[in-house]
């Protein structure tokens, strides 16, 4: 790891807009002002662009058609910025070593409080327009699961990292006044005492790589990000579309000809025409994806500053993310098959703001530590994600061999249900039959599995590794575990096996299928019981 | 991994719990099957076409495939019903088709709720229903207790979840 200091802080030096000359206390329970703001004039701008485009249709219809619609037009246009100009001018926040209050209305004022002990993430995002005008959004995301809880849209630069570094400095802060709970309280209680005295501006921690990407890497990670799927979609949506349009027919005749016009060549031409057709789309899909992910994760930088993990990224909107390790519920690193060949992998860290399903991005990448990277390296960076896991020897287990025959077990329902009905709908034996091969279709399918799975138990730390031809590795802190279920579905009871799932705070649960059901017990016990131990001493 | 046998809930529901399921969901069920026998068959039978006495059985099996579920599944799934508080964990085992066996952190429960629906409180039993910060599963329901134990449960709970509080 080197030492990197891309960006220095500004450290005692409070922008102008947000004067850290904090008013004396009027309570005790209130504690002092550590930055107080409000949005930067320039974004008056933008709602402006946004007021013009919502009202346009209105001007169009008022020119071109009827001239009481300029009216209708003029009205909306006045109501529409005066409600962003009174936004404008009513929100304010203010930061104090408790919370975070944004209070903004006139009619109906609303003061929101967000306890700095709720805050999960500190996003910052910026897009190509609000950037030119030196605009940043500031998104804080908390454990309710909804994800983001408040959006200041938008504060200049300045304001806005003066704003996530005094912030980051206060809850490191609470965290180290808070005996033995450093990392702590991801649904802990507000200690109303525990409120540092007097909070100067955040001292300058040292930041380190933890990773950088390479256009590269981006590239590889594009060229093997295949969203076949997306694309079978779009072309059914747009036969679709095409058959409303009515271009249905014109485009079967089209086939037609293109059919007799195939057939006219020996077959190997045909072949090699098709297998053409499958490239073409397949190349534009690769394309379409490396641009995307190139400008989405352009220049990726993982550093690590004090305990609080950051990333910056993209080309056209930039994006700034906090994550403090505390709050890290689960590290999954991914290998879809594809990747796996090329033996690299993606990283990601599940925090408790908002919640995925395995191997599905969130837009804007929210939860990407790690676009691409070699595996080697990928296991690397693991202990700057989770401190404490370099130490650890993982004791790798299997699963138990009985889930092939569940597996297989499955593919004879199958192949008899399947079948019964060829047979129903009156088609041929031949076709009967075919259905039998879903027996070593699913046979097959439980080998692989079993071969994938397994699962480890090291210290505070609980590691899973599974797939089917890609490979999924995650490692849940079993400190933060919610609560633990061991699972039988019916075919599970008859042949003793279980499936123990892990539910953590925000993010979707981490399932282990197929163990044996005292492995099961056993391990769920073990998890269990680390959990306790671990909320006990939060206490 | 410890080699200790994992310690496994024992405690069991309130047996009243049995004809409680059987008049809340039973009835339910049999309203619908005879619904659709005295009501549904006829009107099928006189605008559907291709009503034939082979539909009759089939709708005949599933009505008593109905009651008779009702009926058998408030006894077995009692019958397979455990909890236990034990060791700062709550912990129950239930399900007839599908097993599961929870365990939860009692220190890591958001708050806990006792729930009383009128035909419950006219059996003289209680809901204690604990929820955790995970997202999804987040609430864990134990039916069928009677009312003392279910307060019991819940002051246990909120008694461990206070006691190392700081002051």
């Amino acid at each position: 790891m080197t030492d990197a200091g891309p960006e220095p802080l500004p450290a005692g030096t409070p922008p102008a807009d947000a004067p850290a000359t904090s008013p004396p206390p009027p309570a005790r329970a209130e504690a002092a002002v550590l930055a107080r703001g409000h949005l930067h004039p320039a974004i008056l701008i933008l709602r402006l662009f946004d007021v013009l485009r919502q009202v346009g249709f209105l001007l169009v219809v008022g020119l071109v058609v009827e001239r009481w619609f300029l009216v209708v037009a003029l009205v909306a246009f006045l109501l529409q910025l005066g409600y962003a100009v009174a936004r404008y001018l009513t929100l304010e926040y203010t930061l104090t070593a408790d919370e975070l209050r944004v209070r903004e209305g006139i009619l109906e004022r609303q003061e929101r409080r967000i306890p700095l002990d709720r805050i999960q993430d500190l996003g910052l995002e910026s897009t190509l327009l609000r950037r030119a005008l030196g605009l940043t959004v500031v998104l804080v995301e908390t454990a309710s699961g909804r994800g983001v809880e408040a959006r200041l849209d938008a504060l200049s630069r300045a304001d806005a990292d003066h704003l996530r570094d005094v912030l980051l400095a206060a809850r490191s802060e609470r965290l180290a006044a808070a005996p033995a709970t450093a990392s702590a309280a991801a649904d802990g209680v507000a200690d109303a005492g525990g409120a540092p005295a007097a909070l100067p501006a955040p001292a300058p921690e040292p930041e380190w790589l933890v990773h950088q990407s390479r256009a590269g890497e981006l590239f590889v990670r594009g060229l093997t990000d295949l969203r076949l799927g997306g694309f079978v979609i779009t072309g059914f949506a747009a036969i679709e579309l095409l058959d409303q349009l009515g271009f249905a027919a014109r485009i079967a005749g089209v086939v037609d000809s293109a059919q007799d016009w195939v057939t006219q060549f020996p077959p190997v031409v045909t072949v090699a025409i098709l297998i053409g057709v499958v490239v073409l789309v397949l190349g534009f899909g690769v394309v379409t994806a490396t641009l995307g992910n190139l400008v989405q994760f352009h220049g990726f930088v993982l550093v690590l500053r004090g305990d609080v993990l950051q990333r910056r990224y993209g080309l056209l909107t930039t994006r700034q993310k906090t994550l403090p390790r505390a709050r890290i519920q689960r590290v999954t690193v991914e290998q879809p098959w594809l990747r796996r060949l090329l033996g690299v992998a993606s990283v990601k860290a599940d925090s408790a703001g908002g919640s995925r399903t395995q191997g599905e991005d969130t837009s804007g990448g929210w939860d990407v530590v790690v676009p691409l990277t070699r595996l080697p390296d990928a296991d690397a960076l693991l202990p700057a994600l989770l401190p404490g896991l370099e130490s650890q020897a993982f004791a790798w287990q299997r699963g138990s061999r009985r889930l092939i025959a569940r597996l297989a077990l499955q593919g004879v329902v199958l192949a008899l249900l399947a079948g019964a009905a060829a047979l129903g709908a009156g088609a041929g034996t031949g076709i009967a039959l075919a259905a039998l091969l879903f027996v070593p279709l699913w046979a097959l399918l439980g080998l692989l599995t079993w071969i994938n799975l397994g699962f480890a138990l090291g210290g505070p730390f609980l590691a899973l590794r599974h797939g089917i031809v890609g490979r999924h590795l995650a490692y849940v802190p079993t400190a933060r575990v919610q609560a633990v279920v061991v699972g039988q579905g019916p075919f599970a009871q008859l042949l003793g096996l279980a499936d123990l799932t892990v539910y953590v705070m925000g993010g979707s649960p981490t399932r282990l299928p197929d163990l044996t059901l005292a492995d099961a017990r056993q391990l769920a016990h073990a998890i269990a019981e680390r959990a306790a131990i671990a909320a006990a001493a939060e206490w | 991994m410890e080699p200790a046998a994992t310690p496994r809930p024992h405690e069991r529901l309130q047996p009243r719990v049995v004809p409680y399921w059987l008049l809340a969901d039973g009835l339910s069920s049999l309203v619908v099957s005879a619904l659709a026998w005295y009501l549904g068959r006829p009107l099928l039978a006189k605008y559907w076409d291709g009503w034939s006495p082979a539909w009759d059985n089939v709708l005949l099996g599933i009505c008593l495939g109905l009651v008779a579920l009702a009926v058998l599944t408030p006894p077995l799934s009692y019958a397979r019903w455990r909890f236990g508080y034990l060791g700062d964990l709550l912990l129950m085992r239930y399900g007839i088709l599908f097993v599961e066996e929870r365990a939860v952190p009692v220190r890591r429960m958001q708050h806990v709720d006792l729930v009383r629906g009128p035909l419950e409180r006219l059996f003289g039993l209680a809901t204690l229903v604990v929820f955790t910060a995970g997202n999804e599963g987040s609430a864990f329901r134990v039916p069928g207790l009677s009312a003392t134990r279910a307060q019991e449960l819940r002051d246990q709970i909120v008694e461990a979840r206070g006691d190392g509080r700081r002051s």
